[in-house]
């Protein structure tokens, strides 16, 4: 069965968003999957309506995957965090152009950026996702099937 | 032009194919097919615009061109330019052997010869140019897979599409607020397109029967940051008559039908071997299913896109034709504006004659547009059957 978040759940998931990142809006619905992943819908159908297709059909997903509930934070998808990229304004980091293939091709990037904690990548205009910053390094999270591949 | 090697057609399936062409189409068919499609993407516009896109894959070095003004989002790759230094600098470490030192004498023939490195075959035939020396600059071809391993891709800029399989949607027409089902959406491609024409708003039903697709589908929709849909996964006349039970509707469907692929040659030899003609027998009741179960939960005064990537009449205007005859004056057939030249359906086919109307179904075939085949037809419903 879908479990649509509530709208003092869905307040939890913005509160959260927007000490990280200053996101103040999440139009659409969220649907939560297990324990950690969040996908976002955005069509014109509303809860009742979703429920009303579920009764109906069997429902493989509902909008998209854009957040992971990690360690009680939230860790935006590279898709999330393009689609939140007009919002956020909060632990922006950016890297050069070397960095970035660096980062496309799945690799941590081995350098101090003085925040902790899930940060958001970014080169020019493009937002590469999230990593997870320490005092020494970032923590890639881009998944295997969107990373840059090497030439055989 | 560029020549490849490519396996010998069954002899039925060149008796039915000149069967539907006059002998110089048919010849201009054949000789078609031994040249790659053009590679053409589709600007995903609810992440980036085509004036954006087209310019930073102009500076990443590939000249590209937007081959129909009414729709920019459409583009073509002709190649990528390369700094002839560079050519050197890889004939010198032995890279490239004594053929390139001619470039500008390769001959058709060459081009698939593979002591020739990829990166130094110049562009040739399939409707992509032919050997530019722009003073310092060569153009060359991409390399195979080169479109679906650019960050812009992976960021889900664009999308990697073939010219024919965005006619179907253009023929939809799409609008914003509108509800869509896409009965066999998977890979996504026309569920990516339906959504960027609609601006991620309305919603879209993407259904898909197979599990393994739908993760197919599934990531192409986040690639392209999709947000209005809903993925269903059910055999697809099933679908529809659960969703007729429960009073759901649609403004426009999509049926891009399973088929016999008979227009994928052109990108798919392994569609040679395949080729069967009890597939083409069969797949007309799965076809016919599925429309019919379609236009029971469309709206009075919607839309039904039917197509089909094979030219075999059995699954496409006999199709059709059995629905009009069975469905009467609740639909009827409309006429299809796209971009490029089709031909109108045809109405016999071995001893059959086909409903008139399968007139104002598209055709589209390879040696016309430099394109892969296909097949539309446009359905319009009128008013509830049997009234």
């Amino acid at each position: 069965m879908l479990q649509i978040l509530n709208k003092q759940e869905k307040q939890e998931i913005l509160t959260e968003l927007e000490e990280q990142f200053g996101i103040k809006e999440i139009p659409g619905i969220i649907v939560k999957r297990g324990e950690e992943r969040l996908f976002l819908f955005q069509g014109s159908f509303d809860e009742e309506k979703i429920k009303l297709l579920e009764s109906a059909v069997p429902i493989e997903r509902v909008g998209i995957y854009f957040a992971k509930i990690q360690e009680g934070r939230i860790r935006l998808s590279i898709d999330g965090v393009q689609l939140f990229k007009n919002q956020i304004t909060k632990n922006i980091f950016e890297i050069d152009k070397e960095q970035a293939e660096k980062w496309m091709h799945g690799s941590e990037l081995d350098i101090p950026t003085g925040k902790r904690g899930f940060i958001i990548i970014k080169h020019k205009n493009d937002f590469l996702g999230t990593g997870k910053a320490s005092a020494e390094k970032v923590t890639n999270f881009i998944p295997k099937n969107r990373r840059l591949k090497f030439r055989s | 032009m560029t020549q490849r090697k490519i396996p010998e057609p069954k002899p039925l399936f060149i008796e039915r194919m000149q069967a539907l062409l006059n002998p110089a189409d048919f010849k201009e068919y054949q000789e078609m097919l031994k040249i790659p499609p053009v590679r053409s993407i589709r600007c995903n516009t609810l992440r980036i615009s085509p004036e954006k896109l087209k310019e930073r894959l102009e500076k990443n070095g590939w000249k590209i061109k937007q081959p129909w003004h009414k729709y920019p989002k459409i583009m073509i790759v002709e190649g990528k330019y390369v700094a002839k230094k560079e050519i050197e600098d890889k004939e010198k470490d032995n890279i490239l052997n004594n053929q390139f030192n001619n470039s500008e004498n390769i001959l058709d023939d060459d081009v698939n010869n593979k002591s020739i490195p990829s990166e130094a075959r110049l562009i040739l035939g399939g409707g992509v140019g032919k050997n530019i020396k722009n003073k310092n600059k060569l153009l060359i071809d991409l390399e195979p897979g080169e479109l679906g391993r650019a960050l812009e891709h992976q960021l889900g800029y664009y999308y990697v599409q073939e010219l024919s399989s965005m006619l179907p949607v253009l023929a939809l027409e799409p609008r914003p607020e509108e509800t869509i089902l896409d009965l066999c959406a998977s890979p996504g491609s026309k569920t990516t397109q339906i959504a960027s024409s609609m601006k991620n708003t309305g919603a879209i039903i993407a259904n898909e029967v197979s599990l393994a697709r739908i993760k197919i589908l599934a990531s192409n929709l986040e690639r392209c940051g999709v947000t209005n849909t809903i993925i269903t996964k059910k055999e697809g006349s099933a679908l529809c008559l659960r969703l007729e039970k429960s009073n759901l509707s649609f403004d426009k469907i999509l049926v891009d039908a399973p088929c016999s692929g008979e227009g994928t040659l052109r990108s798919s030899h392994k569609t040679y071997l395949m080729w069967n003609i009890k597939t083409i027998k069969a797949l007309p009741r799965i076809q016919k299913s599925l429309l019919r179960s379609a236009i029971d939960i469309l709206k009075i005064g919607g839309t039904i896109i039917y197509s089909t990537c094979t030219h075999a009449p059995e699954e496409n205007e006999e199709v059709v034709s059995n629905i009009l005859n069975e469905f009467g004056n609740s639909i009827k057939l409309e006429e299809i504006k796209l971009p490029i030249k089709p031909r109108e359906g045809i109405t016999n086919w071995e001893d059959k004659t086909y409903n008139s109307q399968v007139k104002k179904c598209a055709r589209i075939y390879p040696q016309d547009n430099n394109t892969e085949g296909f097949f539309l037809a446009k359905i319009k419903k009128v008013r509830w059957k049997n009234i």
